[in-house]
């Protein structure tokens, strides 16, 4: 008892602290990029290695911000990530509060197929990806990427969304389907409230993994200017040249969109729940 | 109250045919060619040269590093998910509590996530590196060790090393699901327990862990996924080591179709579809032993 | 195969169109899309477009150098020439998708033609070179761009390697002049060893990467090769006695921590450290060396087995291929005509810090001082047998078992390579 009196005293303190500590495991290596992006290429593979750069550099990003070539990836990063959230949220959320809420001959089979469809490494699809948008002429285009993004991240929103939408007690639309609502009105005004955790959630994972998507890029996207920035920085880093203060630095920069992103809609993770109330 | 919950057919289609379109489009499309390449003969430049019947995949069964691969694929996955969801459980709680400075700790926690796997593999190349790293440098400076580690040459080190970073970019997400998970455990559950006086521990055991169990399966089912078909990691840290001593079976097909001897795009998809069919049984069994659908139907 | 799956295909274009408009994305497409880039296709029609896939050497050089050319190309022929650049760690992966699906590029820049020339997809120069072009080719680059007498790789650029020293360690280690001998290599190594604080005498990269050139370099300076007189000599015994050689150079740690596990660019930073005695090198590494400004180097031939050995130079080229379609020959034949005038190719192969493939390109190149040494050589350069489509493969073997060694037996892994080597030719 005396215990936890102490802590409840410190942890105003300690708490904060544990949190730095807990930022730092995650960020170090991150950290490590930083510093190395603020040294001369050569100084990142010197040997001793020196923790400090033993020469700043500090023209890396502004090299790199200025760097057309780069500034063409970012957009087309941008493009794709944004598109493919969007079409995901808007053709999972249905599907997910579907087998949620009603029983249909198939529903388990559903569930099973979207989940078979990350079973499938990427690397061993895309050659018939590319045959597929080859045949459409959509090589080289955003929407082959957009569209192929859209489905290979599908099964993790249809999938948390589906335990969200699961977890809602039947009681709470029970009322409003009283009231008339229909199933459509209903996922709108209440279910996605309710649920805006794990639409946050599944918004969150699409957007980031359409951001770090490289393979299927890597094959579809052969004209420079549409390359995401996953495959194009490997240009600062060939067989030939090394220029790891550069391509660390474009990393850090790649970093920060998904950062704000979630920054902006982080907090919808926590509340919008009042669920347990009906209970 | 179940017949409420019927749906038939046409109205089923229409809820799920978006999905199952782009599923149908972008996915089966691409698998179907998936096996068609598994049985045909190639030649090294990706000519294909006719059929090969079943040749491909006796090619890969027969091929002598095949249970060095698989043996490296199960510690792989078992490791870095088990670690992982551990982890992540005890870093989501702390998430969900109050104190000053939360959300910044937030949003750092998210950056292994956001930062491109295939450059955060880069990035520990460097730092694991035996001359250049920075780990060894700073083991070496607090006199951890006194010679540097050969963290992605010496065989002993290379597949914890390789886990380590496994985990550290697998638990931003799963932390993120468990994060959402707990959000939606409702607090009067919690009042309730703490007004009958049971202690963090025991509230945590016997509220929090069963409320979570479906965010529990589902970080895990993604997870053996994810991990299982995570291929830059693995490619990256050992790319200095000949032969096939360190690889899972991703980045064995891959090798097989472009930096091995086979140099053979017929025997990668047989291995492809090998993969696959790994990864599903590995999934159904672990929902059979956790008794998904049970949960499910419940 | 193509008139079977059309009627699925177009379905699934319906499908794939329908859910595009459906969600209102039919904007987001950006371009009009690079996939009609055969040109004239079946019709007979001559191309006015096509593709050249070039691997990427550096950032800042390879897309300025073929964006300016495409303009130079398009201003002398009217053609249009569609410029995709692909990194050397993926290039291997694209061309095999391409030529998966029957859509090679036209020109394919890559380190390897025979196994494409063998699968019959390439035009020969017989088709696409001008005789002026081709008799300006040095004739060692001619030899190896030929496969069953006709030639199929065009040289778009080349290397030697040749032995860099460190002129600092060497001169802390008491050493005079660069080693003519293994065994005077071995002495200076074991001296520069000898130094202390981390200093290692040789970088020694027989890691996966590439393997088969350091290799080649030291086997070839003790008369060795990968084929003699048509033949697979991989297990001679010169190459058993070179492995060995290599082997005992990591066993008295006179090279680096695991060269076995070192990849060509760890050993190059190792130098470019300072810490290195020697490292086998080439004009790259050269270039990053001159804009570090840390070590002061030097570059000498390579040390032969034998006493009053001639020293043998390793070179590499890489090559421009072209895909035979239908239509683009006469494209192509005017991409070579102007790739391979004065400067256009010396221009490149000037900015990528490379060596010609031209007669007239060493004459233009004679000027450079630092060129000096490797320039001689270049015309007697040795080269692997890039013209036997086996070694595509016997190269890869090579890659992935030949670091094995360095802990192992180098007679067992050079007696399998042989066994693989003579079961794929």
């Amino acid at each position: 008892m005396n215990g936890t009196l102490s802590w409840r005293r410190i942890r105003p303190a300690a708490m904060p602290v544990i949190g730095l500590a807990v930022a730092l495991a995650f960020l170090w290596p991150y950290l490590v990029m930083l510093l190395d992006a603020f040294r001369p290429s050569g100084d990142v593979v010197t040997t001793p290695a020196s923790i400090l750069p033993r020469e700043w550099k500090w023209t890396t990003f502004s090299e790199v911000v200025g760097d057309e070539r780069f500034r063409a990836w970012l957009l087309t990063s941008v493009v794709v990530a944004v598109a493919s959230t969007v079409i995901v949220v808007l053709v999972a959320v249905p599907a997910a509060y579907f087998t949620a809420r009603f029983r249909f001959r198939g529903r388990i089979a559903f569930l099973f197929l979207v989940l078979i469809t990350q079973m499938f490494s990427p690397t061993s699809l895309v050659v018939g990806i590319y045959r597929e948008f080859f045949s459409l002429n959509l090589v080289n285009t955003y929407l082959a990427l957009i569209l192929t993004n859209a489905a290979f991240n599908l099964a993790f929103a249809v999938w948390i969304l589906h335990g969200f939408f699961a977890s809602i007690p039947k009681e709470v639309e029970e009322a409003a389907e009283l009231d008339g609502c229909g199933p459509v009105t209903r996922l709108r005004r209440i279910m996605l409230p309710l649920t805006l955790p794990g639409l946050v959630t599944a918004t969150i994972f699409t957007f980031i993994a359409a951001w770090n998507e490289y393979v299927v890029a890597l094959t579809l996207m052969l004209d420079d200017s549409k390359k995401p920035l996953t495959v194009g920085i490997n240009s600062y880093v060939t067989g030939y040249e090394q220029n790891w203060d550069q391509l660390f630095g474009a990393s850090i920069i790649a970093i920060v969109p998904v950062v704000i992103l979630f920054a902006i809609i982080e907090k919808h993770l926590v509340g919008g729940l009042t669920a347990g109330s009906v209970k | 109250m179940k017949r409420r919950g019927e749906a038939s057919g046409p109205v089923a289609l229409l809820w799920l045919g978006p999905a199952l379109i782009l599923i149908a489009g972008v996915v089966v499309y691409p698998a179907v060619e998936l096996v068609k390449a598994s049985l045909s003969r190639y030649s090294i430049t990706g000519l294909r040269k006719g059929d090969a019947g079943l040749e491909n995949f006796r090619g890969v069964l027969a091929n002598e590093s095949l249970g060095t691969v698989l043996t490296n694929t199960l510690v792989w996955v078992v490791a870095v998910v088990v670690l992982t969801i551990l982890i992540s459980l005890g870093v989501a709680q702390f998430l969900t509590k109050d104190f000053w400075g939360r959300r910044v700790v937030r949003w750092a926690v998210i950056v292994p996530w956001a930062a491109s796997l295939v450059i955060t593999a880069r990035l520990f190349s460097l730092i694991y590196s035996y001359y250049y790293g920075t780990l060894n440098a700073l083991l070496l400076k607090l006199h951890v060790i006194s010679t540097p580690i050969d963290f992605l040459g010496d065989d002993r080190w290379i597949m914890p090393s390789m886990v380590a970073v496994g985990v550290f970019v697998s638990i931003p997400f799963t932390a993120y699901v468990f994060v959402a998970g707990l959000h939606a455990i409702p607090s009067d559950v919690y009042e309730a327990a703490r007004i009958d006086g049971a202690s963090p521990w025991k509230v945590w055991r016997l509220i929090t862990l069963p409320l979570l169990r479906p965010a529990v399966l589902v970080a895990t089912v993604l997870n053996m996924i994810y991990v299982f078909n995570s291929f830059p990691i693995i490619y990256t840290l050992n790319e200095s080591n000949p032969g096939f001593g360190h690889d899972t079976t991703i980045t064995f097909m891959y090798k097989l179709a472009f930096k091995s001897a086979e140099k053979d795009v017929g025997q990668s998809a047989a291995a492809g579809l090998f993969n696959v069919l790994l990864i599903l049984v590995a999934v159904v069994v672990y929902l059979r032993v956790s008794r998904w659908r049970e949960e499910e139907q419940s | 195969m193509r008139t079977t799956t059309s009627g699925h295909t177009a379905a699934l274009r319906w499908g794939v169109l329908a859910l595009g408009a459906g969600l209102g994305l039919a904007a987001c497409s950006g371009g009009t899309g690079a996939g009609s880039a055969g040109g004239g296709g079946n019709s007979g029609k001559k191309a006015t477009t096509i593709k050249l896939v070039a691997a990427e050497y550096s950032k800042d050089h390879t897309k300025a150098f073929w964006d300016k050319f495409a303009t130079d190309y398009k201003a002398k022929t009217g053609n249009t020439l569609e410029v995709q650049i692909v990194s050397w760690d993926d290039i291997d992966q694209q061309s095999s998708t391409m030529v998966q699906n029957n859509n090679p590029p036209d020109i394919l820049n890559l380190n390897a033609y025979a196994s494409y020339a063998k699968d019959g997809l390439l035009y020969s120069a017989d088709d696409v070179l001008s005789s002026s072009v081709k008799s300006d080719l040095l004739d060692a680059f001619v030899k190896s761009g030929t496969y069953n007498g006709k030639m199929y790789g065009m040289p778009d650029l080349s290397s030697a390697r040749a032995m860099f020293y460190n002129k600092a360690l060497f001169k802390k280690a008491g050493i005079a002049a660069p080693p003519k001998t293994w065994a005077e290599f071995e002495q200076d190594a074991t001296k520069v060893a000898g130094l202390g604080d981390g200093s290692i005498g040789y970088g020694l990269p027989l890691g996966p990467e590439e393997s088969q050139g350091e290799f080649s370099i030291w086997m070839f300076n003790n008369g060795g090769d990968w084929k003699k007189d048509g033949k697979w000599t991989i297990n001679s015994p010169e190459n058993v006695e070179t492995l060995t050689f290599l082997k005992s150079l990591a066993t008295k740690k006179l090279t680096q921590n695991n060269p076995g596990k070192t990849n060509r660019q760890d050993a190059f930073d190792l130098f470019a450290s300072g810490k290195v005695g020697m490292v086998v090198g080439f004009s790259p590494l050269a270039a990053t060396l001159d804009g570090a400004k840390k070590v002061d180097y030097g570059v000498a031939p390579m040390p032969t087995k034998a006493d009053g050995g001639e020293p043998q130079t390793f070179g590499v080229t890489d090559y421009l291929m072209a895909f035979k379609k239908t239509g683009n020959q006469d494209a192509v034949k005017a991409f070579y005509d102007l790739y391979y005038q004065k400067d256009q190719v010396n221009t490149f192969i000037k900015a990528e810090g490379f060596l010609p493939v031209t007669k007239s390109g060493i004459e233009q190149f004679k000027s450079d001082t630092k060129l000096a040494t490797y320039l001689e050589t270049l015309p007697n350069a040795h080269l692997t047998p890039t013209d036997d489509p086996t070694w595509d493969k016997v190269k890869l073997a090579v890659q992935q078992n030949l670091g094995t060694a360095v802990t192992g037996d180098p007679k067992a892994v050079l007696d399998k390579l042989q066994k693989s080597a003579e079961a794929g030719s």
